[in-house]
């Protein structure tokens, strides 16, 4: 088979990489390992409910804003229905320590006010933190389309600046509205001390400035991706497992698949940058790059309980308010073992979906969690591991589901798991090492992978190479197609679909 | 204190098994890109393995970028090592 582009991965962004690449006149195959396409963005569903892995809500669909422009420019905007949370919709926040309640409201004015309520000793603080966020956001192209986009990727891959923490401890003092601050960093997955400010803005902006969720949730982006590449005459090859890159004359020739060869002369990789070291043959990357990419800090993992409530309004809102119950202070991932009191979140967005019915829904209870709690269980196929895993799993999903009962009502404790996701799953399914949830960490410790290789004709991409969330992974199929095909010419194109 | 010399032979030693190149090129007045052959893809690998391997921060990306010949990577190393091992 012969395609100009080979991309491999279905998710956000190898299907942005893909849409762009057909609208520019390339003729475009796409590879997926799985038998689905759609990457993190897939439902699945257990005795009639739809549950959401890898998106929730996200910022950036706004008038006027990035995502949406980039959607309108690719087409798919039209198919999607976007529901924006309404003005109450927040994260509600209890610090375990104090048992103070802060709702984080999707709104830079809400928020503001919400905070100064709660802390009224920390106004300044409060102010300055939020102006702060707005003034470097100010200077990232995807919220302000205006500047150009080669100045700032220049910068964003090499870590440097102040982190979040020293941020948070030079203007506040209260540890419990540090905790409240850093609670973005669950959306991308590096803790306050280790990211930079820019990439700390990249995710809390877009949060701060309202966000949406979709009807028919993840799989709908899915499926509207899928009906404009499918009219673009893009192929979608799933169960296909890239293999190896073929490279001929020191240059990509195309791919080995489980299934075959595809010739291509570019080749687009989505996947976790250490996994593609393996597929390229030796003597293309120098050893430094091995070390580099072998040696890049992942971020965490996490646990989650997807189950079904009897009583769905036991908490109020469920279906636009996230309940969280966190630790005080900068650890907010609260990854440490000997904790037994873990932060944890819940969640119940069903209803959103037009087609919901209102009886028993899906919840999802989430904890951050570390690939040291499963380790040693790290032994046979999925579907048939140990009897000893399975053992950890339901005990640990009991816990949690006891904790949320203990934190929000007696039908929380009545929670029936029936699925649980730990950091084997997400290993497995979204192969990501050590099940981290976002991929490479963009942290202030080291530099994240490039779009560029030496390879000519083999390209990055993927929410590794820029930043993590569907905005980040979309936008990063955004910039490797602008490498392949013009950076700045591409982003005019896109800016002007605001 | 890392002496010159020590800096010179570690980074010697890097450049040799990081990027496979001949000892013999390894003089200070080889320039990285065309005598070495490096790019600016490298660039960033180097500045990984030279960091990781002294224990210090390359941020400065002027500086980085100034450098021309393997001799001035030995100056910048010295330099930013002793600086940073002081502060601590
Ligand atoms: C639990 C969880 C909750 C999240 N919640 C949110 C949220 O609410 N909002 C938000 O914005 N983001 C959220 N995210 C993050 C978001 O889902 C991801 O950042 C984004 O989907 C990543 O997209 P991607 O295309 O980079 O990677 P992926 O979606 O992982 O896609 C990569 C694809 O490549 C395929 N692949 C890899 N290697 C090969 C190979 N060799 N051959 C063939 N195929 C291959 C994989 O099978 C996979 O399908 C969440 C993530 C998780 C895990």
């Amino acid at each position: 088979m012969k395609a100009a582009v080979v991309v491999i991965g279905s998710g956000i962004s190898g299907l942005t990489a893909a849409a762009l690449l057909a609208k520019k006149g390339r003729r475009v195959i796409i590879l997926e390992r799985n038998k689905r396409p759609g990457g993190a963005l897939k439902r699945f569903t257990r005795r009639g409910i739809p549950f959401d892995i890898g998106f929730h809500y996200s910022g950036g669909m706004g008038k006027g804003e990035i995502l949406r422009a980039l959607w309108e420019y690719i087409g798919v905007w039209p198919r999607l229905v976007i529901l924006p949370f309404p003005p109450e919709g927040n994260e509600n926040l209890r610090i375990r320590d104090s048992g103070r309640v802060v709702r984080a409201f999707f709104s830079y004015d809400r928020l503001e006010d919400e905070l100064q309520r709660v802390f009224p000793d920390e106004k300044q603080g409060i102010s300055t933190y939020l102006n702060k966020i707005r003034e470097i956001s100010n200077t990232i192209p995807f919220f302000n389309p205006d500047l150009p986009l080669t100045p700032y990727l220049h910068d964003l891959f090499s870590p440097k600046g102040m982190s979040l923490a020293q941020l948070l401890t030079s203007l506040i003092q209260d540890t419990d509205l540090h905790a409240v601050l850093s609670t973005p960093v669950f959306l991308y997955g590096v803790p306050p001390r280790e990211v930079n400010l820019t990439i700390h803005a990249s995710v809390a902006h877009p949060l701060y400035s309202g966000v949406y969720a979709i009807d028919g949730g993840g799989q709908a982006i899915v499926d509207a991706f899928l009906a404009t590449l499918a009219e673009a005459g893009v192929d979608i090859l799933t169960g296909q497992e890239v293999e190896s890159i073929i490279v001929k004359e020191n240059q990509v020739a195309g791919v080995k698949t489980s299934k075959g060869e595809i010739c291509a002369s570019h080749v687009i990789y989505t996947g976790h940058p250490t996994s593609l070291l393996d597929m390229v043959p030796d003597g293309i990357f120098r050893k430094a790059f091995y070390n580099r990419m072998r040696n890049l800090i992942n971020t965490n993992s996490m646990f989650i309980v997807f189950g079904a409530i009897d009583d769905p309004d036991t908490l109020g809102d469920l279906t636009w308010v996230n309940y969280y119950n966190i630790r005080t202070g900068l650890d907010i991932m609260d990854l440490d073992l000997r904790h037994p009191e873990k932060s944890i979140m819940i969640n119940a967005p069903g209803r959103r979906d037009s087609d919901s019915t209102g009886a028993s829904r899906g919840v999802l209870l989430i904890r951050m969690s570390a690939w040291d709690e499963v380790a040693r269980f790290d032994q046979g196929v999925q579907g048939k591991r140990s009897s000893a895993y399975r053992k950890w799993k339901a005990e640990s999903a009991d816990k949690m589901i006891e904790q949320a009962g203990r934190l929000w009502g007696d039908a929380c404790s009545r929670i029936e798991p029936l699925a649980i996701g730990t950091p084997l799953t997400f290993r497995d399914r979204l192969g990501s090492p050590m099940g981290a949830t976002y991929g490479v960490q963009h942290s202030m410790n080291q530099f994240s992978p490039g779009v560029r290789t030496r390879l000519p004709g083999l390209w990055l991409s993927g929410q590794g190479t820029l930043m993590a969330g569907i905005m980040g992974a979309s936008l990063a199929g955004m910039v490797t197609v602008g490498e392949i095909e013009g950076l700045e010419p591409l982003w005019d194109e896109v800016r002007q679909c605001r | 204190m890392i002496s010159d010399e020590q800096v010179r032979r570690r980074v010697t030693q890097i450049m040799a098994e990081e990027f496979e190149l001949e000892p013999e090129l390894l003089q200070p007045d080889a320039t990285l890109y065309e005598d070495l052959g490096l790019d600016s893809l490298d660039a960033v690998d180097m500045v990984v393995a030279l960091e990781k391997a002294f224990g210090m921060k390359m941020t400065d990306e002027e500086a980085v970028r100034a450098v021309r010949t393997l001799g001035d990577l030995f100056e910048l190393v010295s330099h930013l090592s002793n600086q940073q091992a002081a502060k601590e």
